[in-house]
């Protein structure tokens, strides 16, 4: 099955080994993966800022980037929905709304793509220690990807899953909320890492760079020792 | 009060609120409390999503059809002996109310919970002409005696406020001399309010649902305030938000069924009350006059825009107790009586940029409010459609933010300065790095790396990794 | 009765809503989503009244399960719960089609609510240990009595009282509030001035989330269902 790789922004600049281990992970599934170099940001840090008309430009762009692909797979729920999302946004464009419309239609956050078009939960990963799961909220509200992860995750030989309390809460990321509000967004990521504390793990996975990178960044510099994983990290171990 | 509760900057406002531990532990364990029964109360319906939908569907059908449900409401009210005011503004609303209160040469008025006399500020002209008005929601009064403490959340006003500062009030204020037990403070403010049923000229009521076909407001509580506002004095007037009706009873049950639900998680609250017009010839209790008062006050601007869908609201409080802003920054830093992602949606539309600004920035767009909606509003998607406002009307963004927006399309719209801008980035921020992670970051990071790390960026980005692989080089 | 500003006032929402004039014809309601009908459905109603006893439970609501022939004697256990007093309730015929009539004079400080007495109905109501109504609608899923309140059953009976009774006639229990919704609709002429809906005694959980049973109204309340009524 040949593949197109949504890397995001944050990962291409930021996060390379969340890239290389999707490369790696849907190869071992039997993909071929392609990496449409046109690609930059999915447009959601201005979109979500209000800047709409800013926002479309990259839009343009990763519909551009993708067109022809086949399926198109994102290692984020929150940039995989933005995608989805395009056509609403390009409402009454007689231009752009279809050329959305067909992109959105193709379009699979990485852990979706696998256990719904794959059709695999066991992944063939193994790690050894105790992890918690971060359900982000783009992912799970808007995207209503909530079991794929924690599917492929159970199956991971080794690891044991402690359910985070108020997993549902929202870590304080938010894209630009996270300096804009940077005093709330305090208080919120202090709350998500003292819940991540409470269960007591080697590991705290979650499914989007941004959230991990503020709750990661939290952790790191209260010198915790919990690592921070990527959900394409923990199953390219094997 | 009027809807605006601050004159404090909202930078000012968030300050003391994230430190007033109190508030905010109180704040989160009523969050989780409500959460939990709402979610229960929901699932126990096996079929909440059609629920939803239908809730949706009434709410629209009635906002495209307001006028003619307005109409019908209106005739129906005075057939049954009522009166009926309409009121464009918040001013023509007291006026029209202070006007009867002089009439009726009231001393004191009693009311039941009302957040539309809140944002019309009736207290404050009642108070003027010489009545006394006493609040008997037990939490409203509790603000009241507080010296108008303003309310917290749009259903448990005096969530903010611990057992041991209302003992104090209440020794302060209404003679109270037994211990902070709830049950002992409520027992007293039962005795005291009790004479203020049976001595009261005037009850003043808001209105959870008007019914149109047969022109009769209904009242939700727990407490059975709102029923001895309306059973004792001779006067009754009710104050609802023009927006708030229903065709029949079938809708209006549908619509009481999903607010208890969502808002307490009961299947009913204690007391529903369904009133219709003024008591009829014979009958003991209930108002002798009854006047309806229909406000807009601001609310026909949303009307047939793109904020339409927050006029479905039925104030259940659903998305403030799922909001995880809110449960950090409490009810105060909205600035408003309407607080959470309604207050942040609402606010904007009824008072003004000017003051609300701020308030559709407070969210980080989790869509917990959407998701947890009776009426299915998409407030995260209004939160985000004030942003476009704000920056693309009104104009209202920094400067500095546009710039950097700017720059953020010219990166990323065209693949070619992204590259290039990706490519130097990790020399850009080399000063900045240490040990891998920026620990001090510049311009927009800065409030950042004030509490965390950030990533460095990657010597090989992601992409000359992928293209390098498939050269043939080695992978790393 | 005088209604004011009307004009201007829906002359402005028609604009809004894209007319050129306030709708005069009442809209066509066509529902997609109609789920209330399914709740209980096809419940028989021996398993309503197991669902309405359950539910008291959840309402802070005691509960006695009689017949007609023990109703007497059922209420006079729970006035003695209750520490008697003085007693109130409605002038409802339905009282002597249940044969209690006469008990209830019989109570050494009972009153019928008069309406010729004007407001010391009120300063009865407001003196009485207990209230007693009869429910006329019942709402098994909710347990939520309904009373049409008129001059013969004033609205304070259930309100002022510090403990209430309400008897629950067998024949009186429907699944859920929409059964009482349709019965409301279906009534000829006009409905009572004001409906109440009653489900346990008054509460506030407004002081630190606390709940507090017995605020304004009734600190306790009881439901009497009545299995051949």
């Amino acid at each position: 099955m040949k593949v197109s790789l949504f890397a995001t922004c944050l990962v291409d600049m930021f996060q390379s080994n969340i890239g290389k281990s999707t490369v790696e992970l849907l190869e071992r599934l039997n993909c071929e993966v392609e990496f449409p170099k046109e690609q930059t940001c999915c447009g959601q840090p201005a979109y979500n800022s209000g800047y709409v008309k800013v926002s479309k430009e990259a839009m343009k762009n990763t519909i551009r980037a993708f067109e022809k692909s086949e399926y198109i797979v994102c290692p984020s729920g929150s940039c995989a929905n933005m995608i989805k999302d395009y056509e609403h946004i390009f409402q009454g464009d007689s231009e752009w709304q279809g050329r959305a419309k067909e992109i959105a239609s193709k379009t699979f956050e990485l852990t979706q793509f696998i256990v719904d078009v794959l059709k695999v939960e066991d992944v063939g990963a193994k790690l050894n220690g105790r992890a918690t799961y971060h359900p982000s909220c783009h992912m799970t509200r808007l995207l209503q990807v909530k079991n794929a992860p924690l599917t492929l995750l159970k199956h991971v030989k080794g690891l044991e899953l402690i359910e985070l309390p108020l997993k549902e809460n929202c870590c304080g990321f938010g894209g630009t909320f996270s300096v804009k509000m940077g005093k709330i967004s305090e208080k919120m990521v202090d709350e998500k890492v003292s819940s991540v504390q409470e269960t007591d793990v080697h590991y705290l996975i979650g499914s989007d760079a941004g959230c991990l990178m503020n709750i990661g960044g939290r952790i790191d510099r209260k010198d915790l020792n919990i690592q921070t994983l990527h959900i394409a990290e923990v199953l390219n171990c094997h | 009060m009027a809807m605006k509760i601050s004159n404090d900057k909202f930078t000012d406002r968030l300050e003391t609120n994230l430190k007033n531990d109190f508030m905010r532990n109180a704040v989160a364990s009523a969050q989780e409390r409500l959460q939990s029964r709402r979610s229960l109360a929901a699932e126990s319906l096996g079929n909440w999503e059609e629920w939803r939908n239908h809730g949706e569907e009434i709410r629209q059908h009635v906002l495209q059809n307001l006028d003619y449900y307005l109409y019908e409401l209106s005739e129906n009210v005075s057939k049954r002996g009522g009166h009926v005011f309409f009121a464009q503004t918040a001013e023509e609303a007291s006026n029209y109310i202070v006007s009867i209160a002089k009439q009726k040469e009231a001393k004191k008025i009693v009311k039941s919970k009302s957040m539309v006399t809140e944002e019309i500020n009736l207290n404050q002209h009642l108070d003027e002409i010489g009545c006394s008005v006493v609040e008997t929601d037990l939490g409203e009064y509790i603000l009241q005696l507080d010296d108008h403490d303003p309310p917290s959340h749009i259903v448990a006003p005096a969530l903010h406020k611990n057992k041991d500062q209302i003992r104090e009030v209440f020794a302060d204020k209404i003679e109270y001399t037994n211990t902070s037990k709830p049950e002992e403070l409520a027992l007293h403010a039962r005795k005291v309010l009790r004479e203020e049923f049976l001595s009261a000229d005037i009850g003043i009521t808001g209105c959870n649902f008007a019914v149109a076909e047969t022109g009769s407001i209904c009242l939700v509580t727990n407490e059975g305030n709102a029923d001895l506002v309306s059973a004792l004095p001779k006067t009754q007037i009710t104050v609802m938000g023009m927006e708030r009706l229903v065709p029949t009873f079938e809708e209006m049950e549908v619509l009481v069924s999903m607010l208890t639900r969502s808002a307490v998680g009961q299947k009913l609250t204690s007391y529903i009350t369904v009133l219709t017009g003024a008591k009829q010839p014979f009958e003991v209790d209930g108002p002798e006059e009854f006047h309806l008062v229909i406000v807009d006050n601001g609310r026909s601007s949303i009307l047939g825009g793109e904020f339409q869908s927050i006029l479905q609201c039925i104030r259940c409080a659903a998305c403030v107790n799922a909001c995880p802003v809110y449960r950090h920054i409490g009810g105060h830093a909205y600035g408003s009586i309407y607080s959470g992602p309604i207050g942040a949606v609402l606010s904007p539309l009824l008072g003004g940029y000017d003051d609300y600004k701020e308030l559709p920035y407070a969210s980080t767009l989790c869509g917990a409010c959407t998701e947890v909606c009776p009426v299915k509003i998409p407030l995260h998607q209004l939160l985000h459609k004030h942003r476009e406002v704000i920056v693309e009307k009104e104009g209202r963004a920094p400067l500095s933010e546009t710039a950097l927006m700017q720059a953020f399309g010219f990166g990323t719209g065209s693949s070619t300065v992204y590259k290039l801008g990706s490519k130097v980035a990790s020399t850009v921020m080399k000063p900045f790095v240490n040990e891998e992670k920026i620990k001090k970051g510049p311009g927009p990071l800065k409030n950042w790396t004030e509490i965390r790390d950030f990533p460095s960026p990657e010597k090989e980005r992601f992409r000359d990794w992928f293209e390098k692989r498939n050269k043939g080089g080695n992978p790393s | 009765m005088t209604i004011q500003n009307r004009d201007s006032f829906l002359q402005t929402i028609s604009e809004k809503l894209g007319r050129t004039a306030p709708l005069t014809k009442k809209p066509e309601i066509r529902w997609n989503h109609l789920p209330q009908h399914e709740v209980l459905k096809n419940t028989s109603k021996d398993e309503l009244v197991q669902i309405l006893i359950e539910q008291c439970q959840n309402i802070h609501t005691s509960v006695h399960l009689c017949d007609s022939a023990s109703l007497a004697e059922t209420l006079k256990i729970i006035f003695d719960q209750y520490g008697n007093g003085s007693i109130i309730y409605t002038d409802d015929n339905r009282f002597s089609e249940l044969r209690i009539d006469s008990f209830l004079q019989s109570q050494p400080e009972s009153f019928k609510w008069q309406p010729e007495l004007l407001e010391q109905n009120i300063t009865i109501a407001d003196q009485a240990n207990i209230g007693i109504v009869i429910s006329d609608v019942t709402l098994a899923e909710s347990g939520t009595i309904m009373l049409q309140t008129n001059e013969k059953k004033g609205r304070v009976i259930s309100f002022l009282p510090t403990n209430s009774i309400a008897i629950v006639p067998k024949s009186s229990i429907v699944p859920r509030f929409t059964q009482a919704a349709q019965f409301l609709r279906s009534i000829d002429g006009p409905v009572s001035s004001c409906i109440n809906f009653i489900t346990g005694p008054s509460n506030s959980a407004d002081i630190e989330m606390n709940l507090v049973v017995g605020v304004h109204g009734p600190v306790q309340m009881t439901y009497v269902i009545v299995e051949d009524y």
